[in-house]
């Protein structure tokens, strides 16, 4: 427990002494700032259709894929592959941690500063509220989804970064394994067979923002979240056990 | 204290590790002894932890080194080869880190920091970003952070490699003060090192131990003929041969520069000095310099680790004086 810990506090330790970490922080910022402008100089139109600023902030949009794919993307690519690199595993694992402590930890650290990076965007909600009232239903339910889902794509990050020395390898089958994680629900409405159809429905990411962006919890989905990340965390620990059998 | 029984380890086709059995008792300092690739590093890292054996098991203190128990590995301070050490931690930060992941408390910590950072002379870059140390300075971080949990085993795989003289006699000085205490287990491939620090020596060649002993037993079991270097003030006709001719003596070898030095091996029991005294007078050869040479513990360890056994080296250098 107590290594676990050290483990997640020198990660998060090491995310603000890196520039990455400041330059994934910035662009995201930069990122929302301009979402969030779009979707308020839109609604504002008379022209366009109303509609809740707050909800397409979340839901409705590519944006929040976007910035989903990418920050699960560039927060995890460093976490194992790094200490592959360098040779500081060779300290962890011969210290009185376990391997999923280690991979526990890490993942803890990167969730914790990917929190931290959503968390400026409450900012946003301020901002409406002082011009219309808020329904809090949704917003909370919004960031649930948020927190579920990445929680789901920084789990396939650290797991790919456990399978390589290079943060690239890992960016880039991070990046096209959350691809394929976002999409595949998208083949919902392209695939024959109501079996089909029903799975990749249940799959469906996009419908699933969609919701919390509502204010639509469905349990199901949350437990959906939580199996996969508990399954990739479960593979990243064997991965990294069997690298001491090669 | 630690026991290694039987420890295989293969990597595909090939064997790094071969069935090496071997002890190391508390309190005791063994020095490992092998050429590069001779699989001391894997050797070192199934000792501790990192690298499970094929086969044969690993024990500390009766306890399975590779059990289900991960506290065991808190017996073991190991600063591997490549220390490597997180960059951009300063180097009183990293130490805490090592403590906390050792499961050291807070307060622990803080009473054992003082004594470690000046035991292993960092006072002065104990706020210095690790990333910026000179590479003599992050070998001692490393071994402060290996000892910093007070281990009761550690293992230092090559200490000293890649540091000038200075830091060298200072890590030497550090390891055997060290010795006091603790149970050690150093790799090297610096013979002096062996001499001067180590109780026992194991010596691995090709993934087996070759070898055993202390490095005074090593020298005597393995010290095979009495040598005798000579030189005259000037060369002769006449020198080479008259030498050879002496009782006792096997082979002469001429040293390149100058001509008229020799080393001579002689038959064991046998001792000529007396011989070439006497024959140095009788052809007025004026004798500049006459002198035992002892095996050292470098004879045996090329002897034991150079594939053709011994002459090998040797031979090339006399037909080329020769011709």
């Amino acid at each position: 427990m107590n290594g676990m810990l050290a483990v997640a506090r020198r990660e998060l330790k090491a995310y603000f002494f890196s520039p990455l970490a400041y330059i994934v922080l910035t662009f995201f910022l930069l990122v929302q700032g301009w979402t969030f402008a779009i979707i308020v100089s839109y609604l504002s139109n008379p022209q366009f259709p109303a509609g809740k600023p707050l909800e397409l902030f979340f839901g409705q949009t590519i944006f929040t894929w976007l910035v989903l794919i990418f920050t699960g993307t560039f927060l995890t690519m460093r976490l194992i592959s790094e200490e592959l690199r360098s040779g500081t595993i060779e300290t962890l694992m011969t210290s009185p941690v376990s391997e999923a402590q280690v991979v526990v930890g890490k993942y803890l650290a990167a969730l914790v500063f990917y929190l931290f990076l959503w968390a400026p965007t409450l900012i946003y909600v301020v901002v409406i509220r002082a011009f219309t009232p808020v329904d809090w239903g949704p917003i909370a339910a919004s960031y649930v989804g948020i927190a579920g889902i990445g929680a789901l794509f920084l789990s396939v990050g650290v797991f790919a970064s456990a399978m390589s020395k290079n943060q690239i390898v890992a960016a880039i089958v991070t990046f096209s394994c959350l691809l394929v994680l976002f999409s595949i629900g998208l083949m919902e409405n392209l695939v024959q067979g109501e079996l089909w159809k029903q799975v990749l429905g249940h799959l469906n990411l996009w419908t699933h923002m969609d919701d919390f962006a509502k204010g639509i919890v469905d349990t199901r989905r949350l437990v959906y979240y939580a199996s996969a990340t508990a399954l990739f965390l479960f593979l990243t620990t064997r991965a990294l056990q069997a690298k001491k059998w090669r | 204290m630690i026991e290694a029984q039987n420890l295989t380890r293969r990597f595909g086709a090939f064997t790094a590790v071969d069935g090496v059995s071997f002890a190391v008792g508390e309190g005791e300092i063994v020095g490992m002894l092998g050429p590069n690739g001779a699989g001391k590093t894997t050797t070192i890292r199934m000792l501790t932890g990192f690298l499970p054996p094929t086969t044969g098991r690993v024990t500390l203190g009766g306890k399975d080194l590779f059990g289900d128990d991960v506290a065991v590995r808190r017996e073991i301070g190991y600063l591997p080869e490549n220390v490597a050490l997180y960059p951009e931690l300063r180097v009183d930060e990293y130490l805490v880190w090592r403590g906390r992941l050792e499961g050291m408390d807070r307060a622990a910590i803080r009473r054992r920091l003082p004594e470690i950072v000046e035991r292993c002379l960092l006072g002065d870059v104990r706020r210095q970003i690790i990333g910026t140390l000179s590479k003599g300075y992050r070998q001692r971080v490393g071994l402060a952070g290996a000892i910093l949990h007070d281990p009761k085993v550690l293992v230092l795989d090559e200490p000293t490699v890649g540091l000038d003289p200075k830091q060298i006699i200072a890590i030497r000085e550090l390891i055997r003060e060290l010795g006091r205490g603790h149970t050690l287990l150093v790799s090297t491939h610096i013979l002096p090192e062996v001499e001067l620090l180590c109780g026992r020596v194991l010596i691995i060649d090709r993934g087996q131990i070759v070898a055993e002993g202390s490095p005074e037993s090593l020298r005597e079991r393995w010290q095979g003929a009495f040598g005798v270097t000579i030189e005259f003030a000037e060369p002769a006709a006449g020198q080479h041969e008259a030498l050879a001719a002496l009782a006792g003596v096997e082979t002469v070898t001429p040293d390149h520069e100058p001509p008229h030095r020799f080393t001579l091996a002689c038959a064991k029991g046998s001792d000529p000095r007396a011989e070439i005294f006497r024959l140095a007078v009788e052809r007025g050869w004026t004798l500049v310099e006459l002198a035992p040479a002892r095996a050292s513990l470098e004879d045996v360890f090329v002897r034991l680790t150079t594939r053709d056994t011994g002459t090998a080296t040797a031979a090339p250098e006399i037909e080329e004086v020769a011709s």
